[in-house]
């Protein structure tokens, strides 16, 4: 008997369950992307899944793709390298917001400047997960975390601003506005040139729980009250999600 | 055949064209920086100028992974720069060439003149246990010929290989015939045929393990293995023996061309397979009672020889970018009246 064809066709089912947390974002956006490609009847044979390092660097590894876990805040570089050297190729990316927008951040800048073809998922939960929960460029101010214990005094870092001064695609959702953050993806895979998906995403164990959250559902509730969907704008106000072509 | 007068670094760059380059990134760096300008005229390989050196070494990463033959050239700040992603590449098992034309460091130093500062940043600059190729020719004929060697040798043993020069023999000009030579072919699957997973984290069959010790020593026993059995294909040296010497000098590189005018009077040893250390040296070394390393750095590659023959060895640093032979000759006359 032939099983459905189904988004876990995407992953290395022998690889799973993940090592992330319970309640963790990654395992929604890992969902996310696998319908995404389902629905647009992505071929695996010819698609190259490219990570950094952190939580989220993990998930390449789990997609049932050739797949790359480069070093840390170096996918773009990497993708770019792969997509220009073939570029019959669908090239993604999932990294973390402190691998893209940290250590990797000078790559974002040019790799959104050459406009190169590929997709870019970033698994934004405003921490360094992996790490135990430092401050990343996306952390909120006053925002407590293990190495902003009296609150974060600096700015989030604006990756629209980066990302659309080049004229790129740039979408933000959260893992609680699902169909949204599907929507999204599904309309980067299909842009011609630079797309980067930012997907606010929680972090219970190492940011949740410090900032007085009980479980990773609070999290996703407060994604529900704080962000609206704005579908006609070119530039979306702190509190909307949305797509800039 | 065409005897065509070039420069060393642009000698690599045609070279490299001819052992199948497709896919050059870099980013400009004095003395390295022809390389880049030579490649960028060619046709038949896509050529890109990055943001700096770590994105330049990934983008190798990525295009070699795509099924490219890739390279990128630098110098020692540039050099630095790549050595987390030279361990990746290691780990990962991809075949590059990474081209150091040194220059005098550390730090920004004298960016003209020649230097062998990286020496041993090339064996031990990334963090952890790896086993480089190391090619350190000392002519321009030379560099183009051991660049064909350094893209097989990449192939052959599925890892980054270092090619280096320095300032000197790179910006040196001299006539060589542009041979051909033989070219080893890609043997590792392009991405996208497949669902492999290359990872720098320790791994077995594709997957991350890491909490087991016996499958990390597994994995760099392998690699260990893999490495010394490609590099045994490429025993480069060149010996110049003296009957009458009872010294035998080591020196390579640039400042191997000035001590060719001590073989009268010395025996000369050079490497040119710089790592890993060619062993024949532990036989032709028998034969002399003294063994002077002549180095542009304070004692690099003397450690590695004396690793080898369990010995003491004598050093004569050459700093500063200039080689005097007044100097050498100074230094080695004390050598002799010690013993
Ligand atoms: C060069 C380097 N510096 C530091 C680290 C340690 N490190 C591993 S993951 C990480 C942060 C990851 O944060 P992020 O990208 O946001 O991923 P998350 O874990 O939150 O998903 C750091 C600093 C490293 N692996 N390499
Ligand atoms: S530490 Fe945070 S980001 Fe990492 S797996 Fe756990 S919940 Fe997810
Ligand atoms: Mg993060």
């Amino acid at each position: 008997m032939t099983k459905e064809l189904t988004y876990l066709n995407y992953l290395k089912q022998d690889r799973l369950p993940t090592q992330w947390c319970p309640g963790c974002g990654n395992g929604i956006i890992l969902k996310l992307a696998c319908q995404a490609m389902e629905k647009l009847k992505i071929v695996k044979k010819g698609t190259v899944m490219v990570s950094g390092i952190g939580c989220s660097g993990r998930s390449a590894g789990f997609f049932d793709l050739d797949s790359v876990h480069t070093a840390h805040g170096r996918a773009l570089p990497v993708a770019e390298g792969i997509k220009l050297a073939k570029e019959e190729l669908n090239v993604m990316v999932i990294s973390g917001d402190g691998d893209l927008f940290g250590i990797g951040g000078n790559h974002l800048l040019h790799a959104s400047r050459r406009d190169t073809d590929i997709t870019v998922i970033c698994i934004s939960n405003a921490i360094y997960g992996m790490t135990g929960g430092q401050c990343s460029p996306t952390t909120e101010v006053t925002s407590k975390t293990l190495t902003t214990p009296r609150g974060n005094v600096d700015s989030p870092i604006n990756v629209q601003a980066l990302v659309t001064a080049h004229n790129c695609f740039y979408a933000r959702s959260t893992t609680f506005h699902y169909n949204h953050a599907m929507k999204c993806i599904f309309e980067a895979l299909q842009h011609k040139g630079f797309s980067f998906v930012e997907i606010k995403s929680q972090c219970i164990t190492n940011d949740g729980r410090r900032r007085g959250f009980k479980n990773s559902y609070e999290m996703l509730m407060s994604y529900k009250e704080t962000y609206r969907i704005n579908n006609s704008t070119n530039k979306l106000e702190h509190n909307e999600i949305g797509i800039i072509r | 055949m065409t005897k065509s007068l070039l420069q060393g670094n642009q000698a690599i760059a045609l070279a490299a064209v001819k052992a199948g380059l497709n896919f050059y990134a870099g980013y400009p760096i004095t003395p390295a920086s022809e390389i880049l300008h030579e490649l960028v005229n060619k046709k038949t390989v896509k050529v890109l100028q990055m943001e700096d050196e770590i994105a330049s070494i990934n983008a190798i990463i990525g295009s070699s992974l795509a099924g490219a033959k890739s390279m990128t050239a630098t110098s020692g700040p540039g050099f630095s720069l790549m050595q987390e992603s030279i361990g990746l590449a290691h780990m990962m098992e991809i075949p590059l060439v990474i081209v150091n034309v040194q220059r005098v460091g550390p730090s920004t130093g004298m960016p003209t003149f020649p230097a062998q500062g990286d020496m041993l940043q090339c064996k031990y600059g990334s963090h952890g246990d790896y086993f480089p190729i190391v090619f350190y020719p000392n002519s321009v004929a030379e560099l183009y010929e051991f660049t064909f060697n350094a893209f097989n040798a990449a192939e052959e043993s599925l890892s980054p290989v270092i090619l280096l020069s320095d300032s000197y023999v790179g910006h040196l000009y001299e006539t060589i015939e542009e041979s051909d030579y033989p070219i080893s072919n890609r043997t590792l699957a392009p991405l996208g045929t497949s669902n492999r997973h290359f990872t720098g984290l320790t791994h077995e069959d594709s997957k991350p393990v890491t909490s087991d010790p016996e499958v990390h020593k597994k994995l760099i026993k392998r690699l260990e293995t893999k490495q010394k059995k490609v590099s045994r294909k490429y025993n480069d040296y060149e010996y110049i023996e003296n009957k009458n010497s009872k010294i035998l000098l080591i020196a390579y590189g640039a400042l191997s061309r000035a001590a060719y005018d001590l073989k009268d009077d010395y025996a000369i040893y050079r490497p040119v397979r710089i790592f890993p250390i060619v062993e024949k040296l532990i036989e032709i070394a028998k034969d002399y009672e003294e063994i002077v390393v002549i180095e542009m750095n304070t004692g690099q590659y003397v450690n590695e020889v004396e690793r080898l023959l369990h010995r003491q060895i004598n050093f004569i640093p050459i700093l500063g970018g200039k080689i005097d032979l007044n100097e050498i000759w100074t230094k080695l006359r004390k050598i002799k009246k010690k013993r």
